[in-house]
């Protein structure tokens, strides 16, 4: 009997020790620091992404990323010579949730920092409880459509310069002029559409159709119509699902592809190719910070897929339109500021990441545009070829995000 | 006038996919005097049984036809596990299927990781007519779903079956006293119309691919059209679901399609307020 006990509460011991995670709550996750400092406590990194919900796939990668980044901090010896502490709450998709969620990160867990939040909603609904009533560092990791300039909040994702500029150009050489521009209706497409109108005028093309979707619609046949009676050269999408796969559907049975035209969309990435069948979207072309395809080129991309894929199998896929390059990339900036700063009080984190730089990220080197909280990065434009992407253009050297 | 055939048949394809959509929904509700909320579900299931065939190997078509009967049969079970105690307390029934539905939803969206998934048309491709193309599946599905209707109609109508199910619906009493098995015959009819989401599930996942909200996207627009056509028979469902899908479609070639999306709504609140029995009233076929 007394044996029996002795096993069992080392069993517990062993599984507690072992499946490193502890919830602390509905949605709620601890990785414990892998070592106790006598002379201080560890450093407290928050995540706040939707691990649950339509966008989980995005959510979970993200989380998966900090987890593998944060490990290998606490493997070099941590940060300052303490260790790193994950603290991650899920956001649910659900802004009311999420408030919830990230206020418990910031008033009982008290982290040190908060990455996060993957549509520019959440990332509104979050900021107030982290920024302004939480006096926390706030980093967001996703691309997005700009004019996000509050003190002390980060942004590592692509801009609509930094996915126009030298997109939009690449497309008018290699599509056409004539350009549609078939929308969400939200703010994201809004935003973007103005620039990247902007952009076409300037390098002589036109927009000749710009209209906005309802955000499930499905059926998209006057809209196929439309585009083909207009003889469009370059359909710039920004319908997200589930109208996405339908749409490209109805324009390749209409014969757009046949008839020589060009499908364009920022936001896709290796997790989207499988919305539609390889055909459908043959030769659609994107343009985004990272894409798998360059593991075959650059060492130190092909090490950190290697990492992830060899920590996480399966669905969860290191992808930059799902946040998980910009999560990486946040982490790693936050890590180059803190080791400037030397402490972790917010004041001096935030001054040293207004200039943070990385040699070595997902795509290439990165640093913050001081002054501005937005981050150079290189950009890359791929096109899909039986259901996967080639590189076929990219930028020069960093491209400036121009925000702020 | 090219333009224009190719706008009829686009709107027709989506009127016919909500007519698929709602012939289970409204041989339900007409028959069995239920709302069921988790028939978005049951569509769902349809099409993940589909993709799952497709997935494993299976030629599409097989997972096609396995869907309806895998999704009648276990309409089948949840009835008599489940919602045969709702028949007393249709409000409470509404509950008790949205709660089934959505039990039904996260587990799919749970194996499906929350993806979108694609699944290839067994007959792809386009029909050229000249310079116009037309959708081969889209072409498929109206022709599937003529058939279909026809075989419901006759069935209800023309069989024994169909008319123990009708006198069941208009007085079980008498219906029980006659020798009918009403318990057996709201099993049949609620499998039945679960079937009927399967088929709809299967045929339409190659459009709109797999995603776990497959099914809620269409619910409203469902019960809209039942309301619209009229509940207590077969043929008034099946009209509404014509005309709230035929409106769908052919007003954003009109409007904005944002404004298009509410209008459709509107029109059916202003018409259920004039006639709130529906397009075609009464019991019946």
């Amino acid at each position: 009997m007394l044996d029996r006990q002795l096993s069992r509460r080392r069993f517990l011991s062993n599984f507690a020790f072992a499946s490193g995670a502890v919830a602390t709550g509905v949605g709620s996750w601890v990785i414990p620091a892998p070592w106790a400092n006598a002379a201080e406590a560890p450093i407290k990194v928050g995540i706040a992404t939707d691990l649950t919900g339509p966008i989980a796939y995005a959510g979970n990668a993200d989380a998966n990323v900090a987890k593998m980044v944060i490990k290998e901090i606490n493997a070099s010896g941590g940060l300052l010579g303490r260790p790193l502490e994950l603290y991650i709450e899920d956001t649910a998709s659900n802004e009311s949730v999420a408030v919830g969620n990230v206020r418990k990160l910031i008033q009982r867990d008290k982290v040190d920092m908060v990455l996060g939040g993957i549509t520019s909603s959440m990332r509104n609904a979050i900021k107030d409880p982290i920024v302004a009533r939480g006096k926390t560092l706030y980093i967001y990791p996703q691309l997005y459509e700009g004019k996000e300039c509050t003190p002390y909040l980060f942004c590592t994702g692509p801009t609509p310069a930094q996915q126009c500029d030298e997109f939009i150009p690449w497309l008018i050489k290699n599509g056409g002029k004539k350009f549609a521009l078939p929308s969400a209706n939200y703010v994201w497409p809004h935003t973007l559409n103005v620039y990247a109108r902007k952009v076409i005028e300037a390098n002589g093309g036109e927009v000749v159709f710009e209209e906005y979707y309802p955000l499930d619609q499905i059926d998209f046949s006057s809209t196929v119509n439309r585009i083909i009676s207009n003889k469009v050269d370059v359909v710039f999408n920004t319908v997200i699902p589930p109208g996405v796969g339908p749409f490209f559907k109805q324009l390749y049975e209409a014969g757009f592809l046949k008839n020589g035209g060009r499908l364009a969309c920022v936001y896709y990435d290796e997790n989207t190719l499988n919305i539609n069948q390889a055909n459908e979207i043959e030769g659609l072309a994107s343009c985004l910070d990272y894409f798998k395809v360059l593991t075959k080129e650059n060492p130190f991309d092909a090490k950190i897929q290697a990492a992830y894929e060899k920590d996480f199998p399966g669905n969860f896929l290191f992808a930059a339109g799902s946040a998980a390059t910009g999560t990486y990339r946040g982490l790693k900036l936050w890590e180059a500021a803190v080791k400037e700063a030397g402490k972790i009080d917010r004041e001096s984190v935030a001054a040293a990441l207004d200039h943070a730089k990385i040699a070595e990220g997902p795509g290439g080197p990165a640093e913050m545009v001081p002054g501005k909280r937005h981050c150079k990065m290189k950009m890359y434009t791929a096109v899909a070829k039986g259901g996967n992407y080639e590189i076929v253009a990219r930028s020069e050297g960093l491209v400036d995000p121009k925000e702020c | 006038m090219a333009n224009a055939f190719v706008a009829a048949f686009e709107i027709l394809s989506f009127g016919a996919i909500i007519v698929l959509i709602v012939l289970g929904l409204g041989i339900i509700a007409s028959m069995m005097g239920i709302f069921n909320f988790a028939q978005g579900e049951f569509v769902l299931l349809g099409a993940y049984i589909t993709y799952v065939a497709y997935a494993n190997g299976l030629p599409i078509w097989a997972g096609m036809i396995a869907a309806p009967f895998l999704v009648g049969a276990l309409g089948f079970v949840l009835e008599a596990l489940i919602i045969r105690r709702f028949y007393a307390a249709p409000i409470v029934a509404m509950l008790g299927t949205y709660a089934l539905g959505l039990i039904i939803r996260e587990s799919v969206r749970g194996l499906i990781g929350g993806f979108y998934l694609t699944v290839p048309e067994p007959i792809g491709g386009s029909i050229d007519i000249g310079t116009m193309h037309i959708s081969a599946w889209r072409f498929t599905i109206i022709v599937i779903t003529l058939l279909v209707m026809a075989g419901c109609y006759l069935l209800l109508s023309r069989t024994s079956f169909g008319l123990r199910m009708r006198a069941t619906l208009e007085n079980p009493s008498l219906a029980r006293a006659s020798g009918i098995s009403t318990p057996l015959m709201y099993g049949a009819t609620f499998a039945f119309g679960s079937a009927l989401a399967g088929l709809a599930g299967a045929l339409i996942v190659p459009v709109f691919s797999l995603y776990a909200d497959l099914g809620i996207r269409f619910l409203i627009q469902g019960f809209v059209a039942v309301m619209v056509g009229g509940v207590g028979s077969f043929i008034g469902p099946v009209a509404g679901a014509g005309v709230i899908g035929t409106l769908s479609a052919a007003l954003p070639w009109l409007m904005a399609p944002v404004v298009a999306d509410v209008l459709v709504f509107v029109l059916a609140i202003a018409f259920i307020k004039l006639r709130p029995q529906g397009l075609i009233a009464g019991k019946g076929v």
